[in-house]
């Protein structure tokens, strides 16, 4: 016995002579491991927890009674938006029901800068497209106008290309917090971050079945392991997971933990993008918000965390369902549900919103938007502050001009072969920007034919030479000496230029010697509108030309008059703009504004404008433009379908290097151009090759189409003038006498010689007679 | 003298009557065809209901839809918010171009901004599209001194 009581002393003694410390340093080097975590966990969750791309949007669609729409692209718009068409009528928002003669929505809710729409159901009865009433369904009444939500168009992906709406624990309903626990971890609000019990449930699950078939890891092991460790299996790793999870715990608060988890998790894959977290999911398998879900849709959820592309309703429906019941029962068995519940919910088939693969929209205009975005953020605060940047884009317009070139495009290359290239890089290409004139919001942006082909923008990037697309500045430039009904010389002149000289030609041969101002532009006459450019002052037209914005070199050649220097495509259509905007010149517009992810405004943008121009040379500008439409060359307009009030101008190059059409109205302008980048001829006229597409964009947009004209401002006469002589018409005497319209201190200074004699001379007569009446 | 010198005297008036028309004709004509034209020609304000194809503001269901948006934008001046006001009346301007109130509000969000070179910009343009509305111009012409007066400094907002 006392041997034995000495035995166990020196075995105590040894202990504490030697494991004791040992065990006492491992506690202490974990005390120290652990505090280290708690101040790397610390240092990830006070921070910013997540990179959230930063998304783009449109801007917001307007409808209204009276208005005529797309109905093709409209359905498009609501697709692209979330909308799903259902049989019934639209009782949850997101729904929509289709007839030929009307349309039920239940509107989704917005929020966009300064304002929040609240969804409501509406009935949009239609008379073929155009809307004939608007009404709130829940009311009754009638709407004067509706809007719809601005359409996501790109996201700034950092390297991992995740998605994630983040939500607070606030928003998330009972059933899909329930559903996550009875998923996941029901004991989550009972353990410290590791659960005992559950482990050895998994382990026994995972022996019984031979394989492994259960995790034992709760939601804070899974925390720590998706979002500080590698999914490497190994021990050190498991450990490493085990310390997170006991610092996690004892750092926040279980609702904290949880909320965290619910925005962390992988919950499936859209292409290349990783869809994260339960806001997200939300959307991308329901299209609603997290507080919408229904039971069956929380259970989906829950039951996708475990494998989120193998129980996928997108990937297999049945197996979805399946589980989605499993979890299901998980929340009956626990309590969470009640047996009515359960009951009704089991049976239902799993519903899901459907989704389109990412695609980068808009892709041109993007890319000049990138372009201003990065002078203001880094690349990485763009894929990482999740901010949201509303835009001007329209993606109806947007479509409808993808859709017009490429239809275009190809017509051409049918219509003659010589233009097709088997190399893409080489193919022809075209150009549209689609702007409203008064604003200067760019509504859409085609910069080439492929944008994966080819990235070179060739609106915002391109210099190309206008041709007769530029004439309107130069009649601009003499509406201060010359009328419309002024006479131009029509007769072959060699000019001299730096000692070379140059003969103008026109482009069709003509015999008369003399035409108007109005007959030179809208039937895009070389000689004479080279003749009131010498008339004018070369240097007078750089200088108009100048103040209209146009960046690219001019000299002061004679061939300026017929656009020989090149442009910038986006420069030339805000120069048409002031025609349409009362003499304004717009900025052009693409951003409008940028908010941080708490919805603070960072950046906004307004229309700026500058007078360029008075509202009268504007006016006249637009009537002579108007009659390029009307009997010039842009006449076949009309073969197009477009019968309203147009002023447009087209151009063509030397050698039919370029084809360009610019047109407007007072609502929108669009410019199109046609040609090779490599120079090569088109073999066409603006007429001919780019008319067409302009013709096509327009018919698919009725909506921007009023059909209204420009109000004759202060400063501009209009009256008969003699066809002959251009003087003011006698009345009932000239036999062709025609509108005219004039600036008020440019008006014709005399009546027509021609038939003004007959009626004076036959006042003298009647003077006469009257003289002898009096005896 | 008799009926003869009587023949004479009535051929010479008659010449003389003869002579002086066509003088009159000739010297006088000019000045009677400088004065006419001003008499036929057409300004905006006489055209009245001559304008085709312009929409009557306020009448037609997208001016309704656009006059909408504007008192949204003029509730959000009363507010002192000139950027929120911009933004929505900018989105009116783009569905009525010829609503001339907006450009007044347009001008009285800028006013307020302290940009008074946009403000007498769209006051312009105001002016433009409401001359016909007595009530609106004379706003519109008071605006423009506002706008004056504060560019110039003596007005209420501080530059």
């Amino acid at each position: 016995m006392t041997k034995n009581k000495r035995s166990i002393n020196i075995t105590i003694k040894r202990l504490f002579k030697w494991y004791l410390p040992v065990i006492a340093l491992i506690l202490g080097m974990m005390l120290v491991y652990c505090w280290y975590l708690s101040i790397q966990i610390d240092k990830r969750f006070s921070g910013r927890r997540w990179s959230i791309p930063s998304k783009v949007y449109s801007d917001t669609t307007i409808l209204y009674p009276g208005q005529k729409i797309n109905r093709v692209l409209f359905n498009e718009k609501l697709w692209h938006l979330g909308y799903r068409k259902v049989t019934h009528k639209p009782e949850e928002k997101g729904e929509l029901r289709i007839s030929m003669s009307s349309m039920e929505i239940y509107l989704h809710d917005f929020k966009v800068p300064s304002r929040y729409k609240e969804g409501v159901p509406v009935n949009i009865r239609f008379d073929k497209d155009r809307i004939i009433s608007i009404v709130n369904s829940i009311t009754d009444q009638p709407m004067s106008i509706m809007e719809l939500e601005p359409e996501e168009v790109m996201l700034f992906f950092g390297p991992k290309r995740e998605r994630r709406l983040l939500v607070s624990i606030d928003q998330v309903p009972m059933n899909v917090i329930h559903a996550v626990l009875a998923a996941e971890d029901h004991r989550f609000y009972e353990h410290k971050g590791l659960d005992p019990r559950g482990i050895l449930r998994a382990i026994y699950t995972d022996l019984r079945h031979g394989s492994f078939k259960q995790g034992g890891s709760t939601i804070t092991q899974q925390l720590a392991k998706n979002y500080f460790l590698t999914p490497k299996r190994t021990l050190i790793r498991k450990l490493k997971e085990l310390f997170m999870s006991l610092t996690i715990e004892r750092l926040y608060k279980k609702n904290e933990i949880l909320e965290i988890y619910l925005n962390e998790i992988y919950m499936g894959q859209n292409g290349s993008e990783a869809i994260n977290g339960i806001g997200e999911a939300s959307i991308f398998y329901f299209g609603k918000a997290v507080e919408e879900l229904s039971l069956a849709e929380a259970a989906t959820l829950g039951g996708l965390i475990r494998a989120p592309n193998y129980y996928s309703p997108y990937i297999d429906k049945s197996r979805c369902r399946k589980r989605r019941n499993v979890v299901l029962n998980a929340m009956y068995k626990q309590g969470w549900i009640s047996d009515e519940e359960l009951r009704t919910t089991l049976p239902l088939p799993v519903k899901t919103v459907g989704y389109a693969a990412y695609r980068k929209k808009a892709p041109y205009f993007m890319d000049y938007l990138s372009d201003q975005l990065t002078a203001l953020y880094s690349p990485q605060d763009l894929s990482s502050l999740g901010l949201k940047i509303y835009t001007t884009l329209d993606t109806q317009v947007q479509i409808a001009a993808e859709n017009a070139l490429k239809k275009g495009l190809e017509t051409l290359e049918k219509s003659n072969p010589a233009l097709s290239r088997t190399d893409p890089q080489k193919k022809l290409q075209g150009a549209i920007i689609v702007m409203q004139p008064k604003t200067g919001y760019v509504l859409a942006m085609v910069g080439g034919r492929n944008y994966s082909v080819s990235q070179f923008n060739r609106i915002t990037q391109a210099r190309r030479q206008p041709g007769s697309a530029f004439k309107p500045f130069v009649y601009l430039s003499g509406l201060d000496q010359f009328t419309p009904a002024s006479i131009l010389s029509n007769k072959p002149v060699t000019y001299e230029i730096d000692g070379k000289e140059w003969t103008p030609k026109n482009y069709t041969p003509m015999t008369e010697e003399c035409v108007t101002v109005r007959d030179a532009l809208a039937k895009s006459i070389n000689l004479a509108t080279v003749d009131l450019a010498m008339q004018v002052g070369i240097d007078h037209i750089v200088k108009t030309a100048r103040s209209l914005g146009f960046s690219t070199p001019m000299k002061p050649y004679p061939s300026i008059a017929l656009g020989s220097f090149e442009v910038i495509p986006l420069e030339l259509a805000r120069a048409y703009c002031p025609f349409a905007a009362d003499g304004v010149l717009p900025f052009p517009l693409t951003l409008k504004s940028v908010l941080d992810e708490n919805g603070n405004i960072l950046e906004q943008r307004h229309m700026t404008i500058n007078e360029v121009m008075t509202p009268g040379k504007a006016f006249l500008i637009s009537s002579l433009l108007q009659s390029v439409v009307e009997k010039g060359t842009a006449s076949s307009l009309r073969d197009f379908g477009i019968t309203y009030p147009v002023a447009a101008k087209t151009g063509t190059t030397n050698d039919y290097r370029d084809a360009w059409f610019v047109g407007y109205t007072p609502d929108i302008l669009a410019l199109i151009w046609v040609g090779f980048d490599d120079g090569a001829p088109i073999y066409a006229t603006g007429s001919k090759a780019a008319l067409p597409i302009w013709a096509d964009l327009m018919n698919a947009l009725p909506q921007y189409v009023a059909g209204g004209w420009f109000r004759m401002p202060q400063g501009v006469v209009r009256g008969m003038i003699c066809s002959e002589n251009r003087q003011t018409a006698a009345k009932d005497k000239c036999p062709h006498p025609m509108e005219e319209y004039f600036l008020a201190d440019h008006i014709p200074e005399g009546y027509c010689p021609t038939y003004g004699h007959e009626n004076s001379f036959k006042r003298i007569i009647n003077g006469i007679k009257g003289f002898f009446n009096t005896f | 003298m008799g009926s003869k010198g009587f023949s004479i005297h009535f051929k010479a008036v008659i010449a003389t009557l003869v002579f002086g028309s066509l003088l009159t004709f000739l010297g006088c004509a000019p000045s009677v065809v400088k004065s006419k034209p001003s008499a036929s020609w057409e300004t905006s304000q006489n055209a009245g209901g001559g304008q085709k194809n312009i929409e009557k503001q306020g009448m037609s269901p997208r001016a309704l839809a656009a006059l909408q948006l504007t008192e949204q934008g003029r509730l959000f001046l009363e507010k002192k918010q000139p950027d929120d006001a911009i933004g929505i009346l900018e989105r009116a301007l783009n569905l009525n171009p010829d609503n001339g109130r907006n450009y007044y509000y347009l001008a009285e969000a800028w006013l307020m901004k302290g940009n008074f070179g946009q403000a007498a910009q769209f006051n312009r343009l105001a002016h433009i599209y409401l001359k016909d509305d007595n009530e609106w111009l004379k706003r519109v012409l008071l605006q423009k001194e506002r706008i004056t007066e504060e560019a110039s400094g003596s007005g209420p907002f501080k530059r």
